[in-house]
């Protein structure tokens, strides 16, 4: 394993050079560092750039699954793309994905600040309290979907008995498409709110308590020491969490999937939901392809805009 | 003083709502679990009953068992995160270490492969599948597993080797350790925590997934959250084995996901903060 190039310079140095000192690109290629990275980059280069090309030629076919094994594909140019702009079910299940991302999120990034501000508050019991409400983001989500369907079942459902006995609602919520879209994001906001919670105490752990405390001493009331201490110092690891959450609210969509399976009336289908039943449903491979594409190239925006934000507290490249 | 045990009980209070919003679909996925079929379906919650192991009996021992989509789920998400553990640790160092210019593209490519859609992931993947002959075996899980947590290793213990103090690998490569022990004897148990923590978060993603699992695979190789997903049928659904299979799904994720509650920041931020 010791078979790098020796660098001139730092000859008189016996340890031959700290890590992570700067190097010519070309000795890296045969370095250590490179040689400690090829195994997981050669196959991640296999399980990622095979299947994008792949899906990019899809998007340009007519893709379609024979019985068994068989595939056949027929060129088609461009008609997948033109195809999916003059799509009204697609452009739909853009709509809802964007009300669902805005609802399911900016729920969770208010009530995940608000809990973690609480916690931080909390003295007795604090370690316990957290462990409790961090639970939800463990289960899978396909558990969370099939648990809310139960827990807002008419008939047996313990939340929908509750909302009955006490008046407010009902009627059979997955059935309505308001009170459906509503508990589908109920049920996202229970899973994913500890996330947020959870990023955000970290940030608030971080804090020097004798600023807040300086602040106190000064009069400055719990408002005021929120707007103008707390929160501005915090608002980096905010924005971290958002954009964590931002980037799985794209790929994860079995909650809806077994809650309500985009209805009724398609007013749960998001977009992935759109894309799984336009390739697995109604066989057309090729054109999932080119909203699956589509979808990516919004995720790639997020994450590199997460990149850039790490780069800016030094974290990353 | 007395405006501060008011604000004090207020505290307390919104905790309590919190916690029972956190944690009354959790008990309640438990207390149905080991209800009878008559007290599952009862018109009015039942909060006292008869406990009964019926559900998980059945579930164990009936026909239709789910000893293999048990055995499904341990393999293919233990096996997934045995290779993107190892791979990442190696990879993870490399990163941490190296310095070159295109350094920065290389993470991004790297982070944007973990944040990839799987809706979109799962078309080429399908076909690809297919055509290698790969579904309905636990390869093809395993394989897509991978496409998360491999770039999701490297990036996390990227982040728990870059923590690390240079001076202490300094030291050794004055003793006359090589790179690779140096790695291997010091900074390697150094990031214990990062490692276990790692393990433990590709764990959880590969047991949770449904989308892959759902559509790579047949009888033989299903998991456990297409098991659950099957007991919603056309003629009716059987809450109770529901809730026990539920319990069975979540109640190991979420004790060993607690189990590294300090590091879990680290790892589900992908480095990017701190914790405790």
């Amino acid at each position: 394993m010791q078979s790098e190039p020796v660098d001139v310079r730092r000859q008189n140095l016996k340890p031959a050079r700290s890590p992570g000192k700067k190097r010519g690109r070309e000795r890296w290629i045969s370095s250590f560092e490179a040689r400690m990275m090829l195994p997981a980059l050669v196959i991640l280069a296999v399980i990622s750039i095979l299947p994008l090309l792949y899906i990019l030629w899809m998007s340009l076919n007519n893709v379609t699954l024979l019985g068994g094994a068989g595939i056949t594909s027929r060129w088609l140019g461009l008609g997948n793309w033109a195809r999916m702009f003059s799509d009204s079910n697609v452009w739909s299940g853009w709509l809802v994905m964007a009300i669902y991302f805005v609802a399911t999120v900016g729920l969770e990034m208010i009530l995940g600040i608000a809990i973690a501000l609480l916690v931080h508050e909390v003295v007795w019991g604090r370690n316990l309290a957290l462990s409790i409400i961090l639970i939800p983001m463990f289960v899978a989500p396909v558990i969370v979907g099939l648990l809310g369907r139960f827990l807002v079942n008419p008939t047996y459902g313990l939340y929908s008995w509750v909302l009955r006995e006490t008046g407010i609602f009902t009627g059979n919520i997955l059935g309505g498409k308001v009170s459906a879209f509503v508990a589908v994001v109920l049920m996202d906001v229970w899973e994913w709110t500890p996330l947020i919670a959870l990023i955000t105490l970290a940030g608030l752990v971080s804090i020097q308590p004798q600023v807040i405390e300086a602040a106190r001493v000064d009069g400055a009331s719990y408002p005021q020491r929120l707007w103008h201490i707390i929160l501005p110092s915090i608002s980096g690891i905010i924005i971290v969490a958002l954009l964590i959450r931002s980037m799985d609210a794209l790929r994860y969509f079995s909650i809806i999937w077994q809650a309500t399976d985009g209805g009724p009336a398609n007013a749960t289908k998001i977009i992935p939901m759109r894309l799984y039943e336009v390739a697995f449903r109604f066989l057309h491979l090729g054109y999932a392809a080119a909203i699956g594409l589509v979808m990516l190239a919004v995720s790639i925006l997020v994450a590199n805009l997460f990149t850039r934000i790490l780069r800016e507290r030094g974290l990353a490249g | 003083m007395k405006k501060n045990t008011g604000s004090k009980i207020i505290l307390y209070i919104l905790l309590l709502v919190v916690l029972l919003w956190t944690i009354v679909p959790i008990g309640w996925m438990l207390l149905s679990s080991f209800k009878s079929t008559t007290d599952v379906l009862s018109t009015t919650p039942l909060v006292v009953f008869k406990p009964t192991l019926a559900n998980y009996s059945s579930l164990f021992f009936g026909g239709n068992n789910l000893l293999s989509y048990m055995r499904s789920s341990v393999l293919a998400a233990g096996i997934s995160t045995i290779i993107a553990t190892t791979l990442g640790c190696f990879a993870g160092y490399g990163l941490a270490r190296s310095n070159f210019r295109g350094k920065r593209h290389l993470a991004f490519w790297i982070i944007s492969t973990r944040m990839a859609p799987i809706a979109a992931v799962i078309l080429p993947f399908f076909i690809g599948f297919t055509f290698l002959h790969l579904i309905n075996t636990i390869w093809a899980l395993i394989i897509a597993y991978l496409s998360f947590n491999l770039p999701f290793a490297i990036w996390i213990m990227n982040a728990f080797f870059a923590d690390l103090p240079p001076g202490i690998e300094e030291a050794a490569r004055v003793d006359g350790a090589t790179r690779f022990q140096t790695f291997w004897r010091i900074a390697l148990p150094l990031t214990a925590p990062g490692i276990v923590t790692t393990a433990i978060l590709c764990l959880v993603f590969a047991w949770n997934d449904y989308a892959f699992a759902v559509t790579f695979t047949g009888p033989g190789s299903q998991t456990l959250p297409v098991a659950a997903s099957q007991l919603i049928t056309q003629t009716g659904v059987n809450w109770g084995q529901l809730t026990a299979i539920g319990t069975v799904v979540a109640l190991p994720m979420v004790v060993v996901g607690l189990a590294v509650r300090r590091y879990l920041v680290r790892g589900l931020t992908l480095g990017a903060v701190t914790g405790e």
